[in-house]
């Protein structure tokens, strides 16, 4: 724990500025160890430096988790975002400003144009309504939706939806990859505590949970499916190892 | 503890700047936030046909019936207004508007044009002293609306905030750093 902290105030310039002043010999100690732990050093000083989050703050945990699986699905694997959804939710949101700009700001006379006003009002809250509808019952709790993936998947053509959950005041993320718009569609699911992810002061480690995540893929990809019945046995309270 | 809040904001405005699309969703959202409260002020403008349907008390002249800080929900939709009537009007060229009772009301005999009279309940005499010079009575078109409705004092933010300006910005300041991270 020591190390890392050590390590994490001396190459990258912008932890200097928040953390300790460090001297240089533990970086130079460092960086004679084999390739992959400096490399692994390197990460976790930029996800230290990234990534210190308050435990207690459920939301930031969630977030930071969420942010955490997409980049490690999407960043440096053959799989792409698909940015239709996001894109739709932009232009709609554009489109109510600019609604609400109207309605705003023209310089129109009050008692007489309060017609268009109003149209403008209601437009508004439409399109407020409906991008409030989509955030509620198309992406529910969806984290990233990824184009249909190369030709080593199972499935081909349709998109994968990867979702995300994290009960409050429980320990447990569970992250599951399904395919969109097929019915009973095969998934996987898979849980980590929040202790093996973070440590006592909240510092993330980047690096494994990107390599977890990359392992469900893996296991999507081949057609290692969980089971329906499991969504029972994750669901309940009681743990069994 | 303080500098590691104001790193921890500046470095997650970097990481937002860094990724553009992340960044406009983030300010779209903050504009439908903004937009959203103004849509619904407009709306109730549109509804109330009042140019301003809430108004903060800010002087005692209508004790005990009003305070200062009362917030009054005001209608503008009905053209004829009765004495007894608690009304809210803008002298001509002069900014703030006035909350009083109407004390006498002299209909025209076309039954629509009228003039008003008015006078705060905790004021000795009428409004005459008020009006514009050589004004003698109020017309329909100063008002901005018979009060409706009213929440007794919240609107002793709106007066804080007008008193001390810079609490505006300090707050707007605020609610959008912590929306956009």
């Amino acid at each position: 724990m020591a190390k890392k902290k050590s390590s994490k105030g001396t190459s990258n310039e912008e932890e200097r500025k928040s953390t300790q002043a460090v001297n240089a010999v533990p970086a130079v100690e460092d960086k004679t160890k084999s390739t992959s732990a400096s490399d692994e050093d390197e990460d976790d000083e930029e996800s230290l430096g990234l990534l210190q989050v308050d435990l207690g703050d459920i939301l930031k945990v969630k977030q930071v988790l969420d942010e955490a699986t997409a980049s490690a699905l999407v960043e440096g694997t053959d799989l792409e975002e698909d940015l239709q959804l996001e894109n739709i939710k932009l232009v709609l949101m554009a489109l109510a400003c600019c609604f609400a700009m109207v309605a705003q700001f023209a310089p129109l006379p009050f008692p007489n144009s309060s017609y268009i006003i109003g149209g403008c009002c209601i437009v508004y809250f439409v399109f407020s309504g409906v991008l409030q509808l989509i955030s509620i019952f198309i992406e529910k709790d969806s984290i990233v939706i990824i184009k249909p993936p190369p030709k080593t998947f199972q499935v081909q053509g349709k998109r994968i939806r990867v979702q995300s959950s994290f009960a409050k005041f429980e320990e447990w993320y569970v992250v599951e990859m399904e395919y969109e718009g097929l019915p009973n569609s095969p998934f996987v699911r898979q849980k980590w505590s929040v202790g093996d992810l973070f440590d006592a002061e909240g510092f993330f480690d980047d690096l494994y949970f990107t390599q977890e995540v990359q392992k469900l893929c893996k296991r999507f990809e081949t057609g290692d499916y969980d089971k329906e019945d499991e969504k029972e046995t994750t669901k309940g309270k009681s743990k069994k190892d | 503890m303080i500098k590691d809040i104001i790193d921890k904001q500046v470095f997650e405005l970097r990481k937002l700047w860094l990724n553009k699309r992340q960044l406009l969703f983030q300010v779209l959202n903050l504009a439908m936030i903004v937009f959203s409260a103004l849509m619904i002020w407009k709306g109730l403008m549109v509804v109330t046909k009042s140019e301003s349907p809430v108004v903060v008390v800010l002087s005692g002249s209508m004790e005990p019936a009003f305070q200062r800080g009362d917030i009054l929900f005001l209608d503008n939709s009905k053209h004829h207004v009765g004495v007894g009537d608690v009304v809210v009007f803008k002298i001509k060229d002069r900014d703030i508007p006035i909350v009083h009772r109407i004390l006498k009301v002299h209909t025209r005999p076309d039954n629509i044009t009228f003039e008003l009279l008015t006078k705060g309940d905790n004021n000795r005499v009428d409004d005459r002293g008020l009006y514009a010079p050589g004004q003698l009575w109020l017309r329909r078109e100063d008002i901005l609306g018979k009060a409706v409705g009213t929440l007794r004092y919240v609107g002793m933010v709106t007066i804080a905030l007008n008193d001390y300006p810079v609490l505006k910005y300090v707050l707007v300041g605020f609610m959008g750093l912590f929306v956009l991270t």
